[in-house]
């Protein structure tokens, strides 16, 4: 139980990931691609979060009256946190600008039926 | 002295203007890349004695590292930026006039991004900021790749991107377990703290990184994107995606082995692997029809020739690993740039279209030429010194194994020599058949394939002159200790 | 099969992860950067939010590269949909009075609550994505109620420009100041908790505000099927 309660963040982080790898790997339709993708990058981005954690830890944000000894969480995982969230969000209007224009040229989204290219 | 950071900067700035130059006039856009990569050359060639001396640390934002983020501008690094400038502004010459259609000031936004990207995945010194530049060079390069809109380019850069991203994630993974290991994001940090941990801890997040990085660098099983995405993209950008784009993923690759993690125990299956890749890339290139795959499968076999030379890890091969490098960019340019026209004029991508263009495109004939001997290796040629020093480097290295893995890259070479041969057979000693667009290469693709095949023929003519840079190169790769104690 | 072998990948992978994550504790204590950054991070950059301070102080090259890659794959998206045929006009059912009247309502107090988030990013929770993100949000609602709302093609090029040129001239401008590197805080920090504090980071923070409302605006534009 002690575990479970020490590693609940890191256990849900990576099963957001292996989750979002599975359904990247087992699916065919783009869109679920796509999802896939999202929950794998959620789960990192959670992974990072829960990387920078200390117990009982508060934002790291000083109010105007010092705030001197407060316990701050690790500043670090957060910036690089918005970064990747940038980089999910630029991905992912990309995935779905493809989406949109394969719809147009095959209409459908099935990969198994987007198959021109031969090795 | 001047600043390597305006390598990043200033075709950054110049990519972000063109938003406003093309409202004012649509036309200047298309010289924005040319001028940008010229200033970058510039910058190169004046930066070669400095860092000559002694690596170039930039401190950005003025944090002392590893508080901020640094660039560490070493032999290496500048070589591959000035690599990436040379070739990135001869192709910029040649899509002045190759790219006609579609939104052209964002295709020269992009292509400029892609470079920007390249260049600071060569030049960065801290983890974090390698994902973002890897990140920049992989997006810009999906949207490239699916510039014509057509099936083929969507197809091939949706996959592309499915791949990427995924590799991208493990490597975000990777550095996310790095920093909670370590606590630092600083590859000289890293490096100095690397002895003090379990091995056994750093193989998972070295094998997710590698993982990552490989898909980029269309390492063996992680290249099925390669061979769609560098077909189906216009001719210019496949250029690019070849020559620099996997060059740049590869040098990622022995960025983290060397410097960050300086793991020997992985050399040996590394280069099996190369070998592996090199067998499986040759082996495809030599049963394509489509000129344009079978340049892609080409592209895979030399990343795993590379990739053996480094993991080799003798100071020869290392050398004649990045001379290689260097001639696979310039060759695999000059070829898809030449491919570009020839299918343009023929109006198909199959070899046997292509019969008797020797006559009809002498110059666009000559060049696929002078590209495809210097892959293979003949000697006049820059192909030649490159892998010369690798067998050389590898056969003094000696042990079983390395001895039977360099038989097997001979073994490829003539491989390649068969399927090259093939085309440049159908294209001087077959009857022509009728067909196909009058068109010629124009000037500037002219000027961008006679300026590939002067370098070429420069290169294997004074290897001397390169060979000693690329030694200072060399030792800089393989010296983690000194990037360590220049950095902090 | 597939599924077989997609399973087997999965667990060594978790199998993997499993051991890493034994040493390193969750809740542990801080690293040596994070300690140093919220020691430091208020004299070093004048900013009371340390992760801004860490955003574009300490790893303000990597916040530069973040808004290139936004850039990269707004311009894409854009080439991606604008280079091929026209989409056939769809077929468009005119919304509501409620929705178009409350989205006019609302647009220009979403476009307040996106400023107050990215000028005072320095202070509080937010920056300039998060309010660029927010501005944008208030555009979409406006193209929900009215579709030909949009904005102008040049406003949002001159936008563009000038926020990134704006990051990338400022530093320089560091770089041209003695002693000082690129991107670094030339500017007086005041006392950190005022608004005017911080050195280059509001400006820097008002710049990637509007270029990542009109960036993340125009994907919205060309997701939906906008022309050029």
């Amino acid at each position: 139980m002690t575990f479970l309660n020490e590693y609940a963040f890191y256990i849900g982080a990576f099963g957001l990931i292996l989750i979002g790898l599975l359904t990247i790997l087992l699916r065919h339709h783009l869109i679920k691609l796509i999802i896939g993708l999202s929950i794998m990058e959620t789960g990192i981005n959670l992974f990072l979060i829960a990387i920078g954690y200390i117990s009982r830890g508060t934002a790291p944000i000083f109010p105007v009256d010092g705030g001197a000894g407060t316990v701050m969480v690790d500043p670090v995982p957060q910036a690089l946190v918005l970064t990747a969230i940038v980089i999910g969000v630029a991905v992912l209007a990309m995935a779905l600008g493809m989406a949109i224009r394969l719809h147009g040229h095959y209409g459908t989204l099935d990969m198994r039926r987007i198959k021109e290219l031969k090795w | 002295m001047v600043n390597p950071v305006l390598l990043l900067a200033v075709p950054m700035g110049l990519a972000f203007t063109v938003p406003v130059i093309e409202r004012i006039t649509g036309r200047v856009s298309r010289w924005v890349p040319v001028a940008a990569m010229l200033f970058n050359l510039v910058l190169c060639v004046r930066l070669i004695p400095a860092v000559l001396e002694g690596p170039v640390i930039v401190q950005l934002g003025g944090f002392v590292p590893p508080f901020g983020i640094n660039l560490y501008v070493g032999p290496l690094g500048l070589f591959f930026a000035g690599l990436i400038a040379l070739a990135g502004l001869v192709i910029s010459v040649y899509s002045l006039t190759y790219i006609r259609t579609g939104p052209l000031a964002r295709y020269h936004m992009l292509y400029i991004l892609l470079l920007v990207g390249a260049t600071g995945v060569a030049l960065t010194g801290d983890l974090f900021n390698l994902f973002v530049f890897f990140e920049i060079l992989c997006i810009s390069s999906y949207a490239l790749v699916a510039y014509n809109g057509d099936r083929a380019g969507l197809e091939s850069s949706v996959k592309y991107l499915i791949q990427g991203s995924v590799g991208s994630s493990m490597l975000l993974v990777g550095i996310g377990m790095l920093y909670g290991i370590f606590g630092t994001l600083n590859m000289a940090d890293i490096a100095r703290s690397v002895g003090m941990v379990d091995q056994g801890v750093l193989f998972v997040p070295l094998i997710f990184m590698l993982g990552g990085l490989g898909v980029e660098a269309a390492i063996f099983p992680m290249n099925a994107w390669l061979p769609d995405a560098h077909s189906s993209a216009p001719s210019s950008i496949s250029a690019v995606l070849s020559g620099i784009a996997i060059e740049v993923g590869l040098y990622a690759v022995a960025r983290m082995v060397f410097t960050v993690f300086g793991i020997s125990d992985l050399f040996l299956f590394l280069a099996f692997l190369g070998v592996l890749t090199l067998l499986i890339g040759e082996m495809c290139a030599f049963a394509q029809s489509n000129i344009k795959r079978m340049l892609a499968y080409s592209s895979i076999g030399q990343i795993g020739l590379i990739l053996f030379a480094l993991a080799v890890a003798s100071g020869v091969t290392v050398t004649g690993g990045l001379f290689q490098f260097v001639n696979h960019t310039f060759s695999k340019g000059l070829l898809f740039l030449s491919a570009g026209y020839l299918i343009y004029r023929s109006g198909s991508m199959e070899i046997s279209s292509l019969q008797g263009m020797g006559r009809r495109m002498p110059l666009t004939s000559l060049a696929f030429t002078v590209g495809s001997f210097s892959l293979v290796g003949l000697p006049p040629f820059a192909g030649f010194p490159g892998k010369f020093l690798i067998v050389r480097g590898a056969l003094e290295r000696g042990g079983t194994v390395i001895v039977v893995l360099t038989g097997l890259v001979l073994l490829c070479t003539i491989l390649e020599g068969a399927y090259f041969f093939r085309v440049v057979q159908a294209l001087y000693f077959r009857e022509g058949i009728s067909g196909g667009s009058g068109e010629r290469a124009p000037a500037a693709a002219a000027v961008a394939m006679i300026l590939l095949m002067m370098l070429i023929l420069a290169l294997g003519a004074y290897p001397q002159f390169a060979e000693t840079f690329l030694r200072s190169a060399a030792s800089d790769l393989m010296g983690a200790v000194e990037h360590v104690g220049s950095v902090l | 099969m597939r599924v077989l072998l997609s399973l087997a990948v999965v667990a060594v992978l978790a199998a993997g992860i499993v051991t890493v994550l034994r040493d390193v504790p969750f809740g542990g204590n801080s690293s040596r950067l994070g300690s140093h950054f919220v020691e430091n991070g208020r004299e070093d950059t004048g900013a009371a939010n340390i992760v801004t301070s860490v955003v574009l102080g300490y790893r303000g090259f990597d916040t530069l590269g973040e808004v290139t890659v936004l850039f990269v794959a707004a311009v894409g998206l854009g080439a991606l949909l604008v280079a091929g045929e026209k989409n056939a006009p769809r077929k468009l059912e005119k919304a509501s009075m409620v929705l178009t009247t409350g989205s006019r309502f609302l647009f220009p107090l979403i476009l307040l609550f996106g400023a107050y988030i990215f000028i005072h990013g320095h202070l509080t929770p937010g920056g300039g994505f998060q309010g660029g993100a927010i501005i944008a949000s208030g555009y979409l609602l406006v193209y929900l109620g009215s579709r030909d709302r949009r904005l102008g093609k040049n406003w949002a090029a001159s936008i563009e420009t000038g926020g990134g040129l704006t990051f990338v001239l400022l530093g320089l401008a560091g770089l041209t100041a003695a002693g000082h590197w690129f991107l670094s805080n030339f500017l007086p920090l005041g006392v950190p908790g005022q608004l005017l504090s911080a050195g280059i980071i509001p400006i820097i923070y008002v710049a990637i505000g509007l270029k990542v409302g009109v960036e993340l605006t125009g994907v919205i534009d060309s997701l939906m099927g906008g022309t050029e």
